[in-house]
């Protein structure tokens, strides 16, 4: 039982860090949010090398921290084996040695942690680079050598921050793999760190996502893809998101009013997909409750389909085809007639 | 996607911050030469030829026939010996205590730690005969130091071996712990973070990561600590005298042999100027730039 709980209050710099979470055993919990929303930070509060400002660090039986009691366990008794962003091999040291450092700083005979550090190599898909020095090794392979020394310890919390960010696309694919595989064979809590939710979605169990020091939403990769409360997150996952007041079916947003089927009173946030925004030059007459005139703002082609961003009052994205885009001219902006069927709103209390 | 209609000229208007969308104005075309000041070209050769001049004198003055004799001089031998022995002493010292001393400098928070700093490299600038009278009146055998070691041990420093390793740690270590503690300073300290999480204690983070990743300054360090070491005069004769065979270092025996056999103190001085070059082309990576690729 080695389960995480953590409510961590940190100040670095202007950032104000506030996040409460837990994660259980051998549970990868990824912590997604934009630059600068202090996921690095709330890492190394988590491995000790940010001192908290309060709250408390619990692994398991054993308090890590807690600033009111005066615990601070330093980071070199806390067994949480950390891969860096960056890496951080040392580079003086071989492959082998960098495997085997944290082994012999744990006093493991020379040979024995020799041997160890070549078993993970192994497991890491890197038989063969012992001797190699880490300037000698791709990016990929560094990021198998540094996730390989990080597990060499055997570390009761395993922290991961930004693990395929500085890979190649190549790279990141093949270590994606190595990575989940990995991530199942440890038994321990992970977390992981990331700004990219492609990774997010791919390694994790479940989701926080941090924004601004603090933790706007919490849930399955499922539940925060189909129902985003930030901003951010709607971004991410290409949804439009709005915040208003539902009085029944109609939800005010702002001066607007969307027609929606739901039936719930109070605060709450409403998600239109893309697709489901048709766009039309001439005032349609037909069943979508939602019909309004909006100024096309931008076409952005990806891949085989086109967004086209609308500006006015109630702002939408549309997702249309290019030969839509080319049958209602759209390249040309002016205005369009925007519609969305109240069945194609999904409504959920703020 | 409610954000997006308002976020890109945003971005841009944060780039261009004054003048949004304006097109930069084109760069002026770049000169095919520095058009330098003429005046500055006759005055760099006046310094050129200041610091160059008197080496080539040296080499050109030198009585290559009577090299192997004098090489042989059991009077050259020995200050040569002395030399060699007192600089090595007055680095493995400047080593042992300077090192910390810069890494308490470069980690370690304390009220002082400015002024302490600026007493500690103070001996760099300090003109070596004024550190020798200092050390005089410390070390010195009326000395604040100097008399109860002498009363309780009966060791007196000046005028021996002791005086001169103390004469050239004073002056030379500086050096070391200016040059390590920029290593310090400059070094990432994610790598020492890294291992800590590994598990390893701040002795072993020390042993096995400061220390081999600041080694190239403190390769350099150590060689400007030796070679100034080996070179000193002013501290040395001032404190431990000039007793050929005990405190006659090479720089002593160099001035004077110039009264008595100018040959010998051309060679001498032709010694320590190899020395130097020596010293140069194992720090040249560090000082002119792109180095021979060792270096990344």
């Amino acid at each position: 039982m080695t389960a995480l709980h953590a409510a961590v209050s940190a100040r670095v710099g202007a950032l104000q860090l506030r996040a409460d979470l837990s994660v259980a055993d051998g549970e990868v919990l990824a912590v997604l949010g934009p630059n600068g929303a202090g996921k690095s930070t709330l890492l190394r509060c988590l491995a000790g090398l940010v001192p908290l400002e309060s709250g408390s660090v619990r692994l398991g039986e054993r308090l890590l921290e807690d600033p009111a009691a005066g615990v601070r366990v330093a980071p070199e008794d806390r067994r949480v084996g950390v891969v860096f962003q960056d890496y951080l091999l040392f580079p003086h040291l071989s492959a082998r040695e960098n495997v085997a450092f944290g082994l012999r700083a744990r006093g493991v005979p020379t040979s024995a942690a020799r041997a160890q550090a070549d078993d993970w190599l192994d497991r890491v898909g890197l038989r063969g680079f012992a001797s190699a020095r880490p300037r000698a090794l791709s990016g990929g392979q560094a990021q198998r050598v540094a996730l390989a020394r990080a597990l060499a310890t055997e570390p009761t919390l395993l922290l991961l921050d930004e693990p395929l960010a500085a890979l190649d696309v190549q790279g990141r694919q093949a270590m994606r793999g190595l990575l989940r595989t990995r991530l199942r064979d440890y038994a321990g809590p992970s977390l992981l760190v990331t700004h990219d939710p492609l990774e997010a979605l791919a390694l994790a169990d479940r989701l926080v996502v941090l924004e601004a020091g603090t933790i706007t939403q919490t849930g399955t990769p499922a539940e925060i893809t189909r129902r985003p409360r930030s901003p951010w997150v709607a971004r991410l996952v290409g949804l439009n998101l709005y915040r208003g007041h539902a009085d029944g079916p109609a939800v005010r947003i702002g001066g607007q009013t969307l027609v929606t089927t739901g039936g719930a009173h109070g605060p709450t946030f409403a998600v239109v997909h893309p697709r489901a925004v048709a766009l039309h030059r001439r005032r349609p007459e037909g069943t979508p409750r939602n019909v309004w005139l909006a100024e096309v703002d931008g076409v952005d082609a990806q891949g085989d389909r086109v967004r086209v961003s609308l500006g006015g009052a109630l702002p939408i994205t549309a997702e249309v085809t290019p030969a839509a885009v080319a049958a209602l001219d759209l390249g040309a902006g002016g205005d369009v007639w925007v519609t969305v069927k109240a069945t194609e709103v999904e409504t959920y209390p703020a | 996607m409610t954000g997006q209609p308002g976020r890109r000229p945003e971005t841009r208007r944060r780039r261009g911050a004054s003048r949004p969308r304006r097109p930069l104005p084109p760069l002026p075309p770049l000169p095919s030469l520095p058009s330098l000041p003429w005046v500055l070209g006759p005055l760099a050769a006046v310094a050129a030829g200041l610091l160059v001049l008197p080496l080539v004198g040296l080499v050109v003055r030198t009585p290559w026939p009577r090299l192997g004799v004098l090489l042989s001089d059991p009077a050259v031998l020995a200050a040569l010996r002395l030399s060699l022995v007192a600089s090595l002493l007055a680095l493995a010292l400047s080593t042992v205590v300077g090192v910390p001393l810069a890494w308490v400098l470069a980690r370690v928070p304390f009220p002082g730690k400015r002024l302490v700093r600026a007493l500690c490299v103070l001996p760099m600038v300090l003109p070596p005969v004024v550190g020798g009278v200092a050390l005089l009146l410390v070390f010195g055998r009326r000395g604040l130091v100097g008399a109860p070691l002498a009363a309780l041990t009966g060791v007196t420093l000046p005028f021996s071996l002791a005086g001169v390793v103390l004469a050239a740690t004073f002056v030379a270590m500086p050096f070391l712990v200016v040059t390590v503690e920029a290593g310090l300073r400059s070094m990432d300290r994610r790598y020492e973070h890294a291992a800590a999480t590994l598990g390893a204690s701040r002795w072993t983070v020390f042993r096995r990561v400061t220390l081999p990743l600041v080694g190239p300054s403190l390769g350099a360090g150590m060689a400007l600590c030796w070679a100034r070491a080996l070179g000193e005069f002013g501290a040395t004769i001032t404190f431990a005298g000039n007793l050929p065979g005990r405190t006659q270092t090479l720089p002593l025996a160099v001035y004077l042999q110039l009264e008595t056999d100018p040959d010998v103190a051309v060679l001498l001085s032709l010694l320590m100027l190899g020395v130097s070059v020596a010293v140069l082309l194992a720090l040249r990576d560090r000082y002119f730039g792109v180095g021979a690729g060792s270096r990344r």
